[in-house]
């Protein structure tokens, strides 16, 4: 995760953009979140409806942001 | 003859209270809503959005993506301690991420300083509104896990959890890591994506 987040700093610090970019941000938000998810929050084992809450929550925030993102560029 | 032992596990509960869940729920649904709003309008205003994301300071805000990041390691060291009842390690773990939230809201509080003493609001444009909205909001959040994080080490501190009872510490636990969540999704999305 710590990679992952100086990784996105780079992409800020160098000013880089295009829907490349934003697509690799959006991987690695992803890949954050549910490694938060799973491993601190403990959702791994849980009952299938907390998982869909959870990992449907984060679907369909980082679709909304891409799509918002694709409509603009 | 053999018999055939069929076994069937059952899922695992969430941890902690379940009342607190109901209130994570909610409240990531209240700051899903605040992101998908901001990436519509940032979508009808990317020229402002662009210009004044490079008025944020990006350090300060992947420090405080790694502070976060690291209190919540720091938590789940703190359960997993209290979980083979080491009582005193628990509340070490929750100093060390006391300290790491402690370290977040003074990085954050200089950058709303920065903002605020040149005259920056949410009266701004329509940037600003939504980076200090969201900011603060979530900075609030924090505020608050760290209450919850401080009532369970007090509570740890005076033996009143252990290896059987420890539902606190998993609650404080859950909304400290939905406070790190949302922070994860909040960096890129308002600091870095243009």
């Amino acid at each position: 995760m710590m990679v992952l987040t100086v990784s996105t700093y780079m992409m800020g610090a160098l000013q880089l953009g295009g829907t490349g970019v934003v697509m690799f941000l959006l991987l690695t938000m992803i890949i954050k979140s549910t490694l938060i998810i799973r491993d601190f929050m403990e959702l791994r084992g849980v009952s299938t409806l907390w998982k869909v809450i959870m990992y449907g929550w984060l679907g369909i925030v980082t679709l909304g942001i891409a799509v918002a993102y694709l409509a603009s560029s | 003859m053999k018999a055939t032992v069929i076994e069937t596990s059952e899922p695992k509960l969430l941890p902690g209270d379940f009342a607190i869940w109901i209130f994570i729920f909610a409240e990531l649904l209240v700051f899903g809503i605040f992101f998908l709003i901001y990436a519509v309008v940032r979508a009808q205003n990317v020229e402002l959005f662009n210009q004044y994301q490079d008025t944020l300071n990006r350090e300060i805000g992947a420090i405080n993506t790694l502070l976060l990041i690291t209190a919540s390691f720091f938590v789940v060291k703190a359960v997993h301690a209290i979980r083979e009842d080491k009582l005193a390690s628990c509340a070490n773990w929750l100093y060390a991420s006391l300290g790491a939230g402690a370290g977040f809201l003074i990085l954050k509080s200089t950058e709303f300083y920065g903002k605020f003493s040149a005259g920056i609001s949410m009266d701004t444009n329509t940037f600003y509104f939504f980076y200090i909205s969201l900011t603060f909001f979530h900075f609030l959040h924090v505020i608050l896990g760290m209450i919850i994080l401080l009532a369970v080490l007090v509570k740890t501190k005076r033996g009143k959890y252990s290896e059987q009872e420890h539902t606190g510490v998993e609650t404080g636990a859950s909304y400290w890591h939905m406070v790190d969540l949302v922070w994860i999704i909040l960096f890129p999305l308002v600091y870095i994506i243009r």
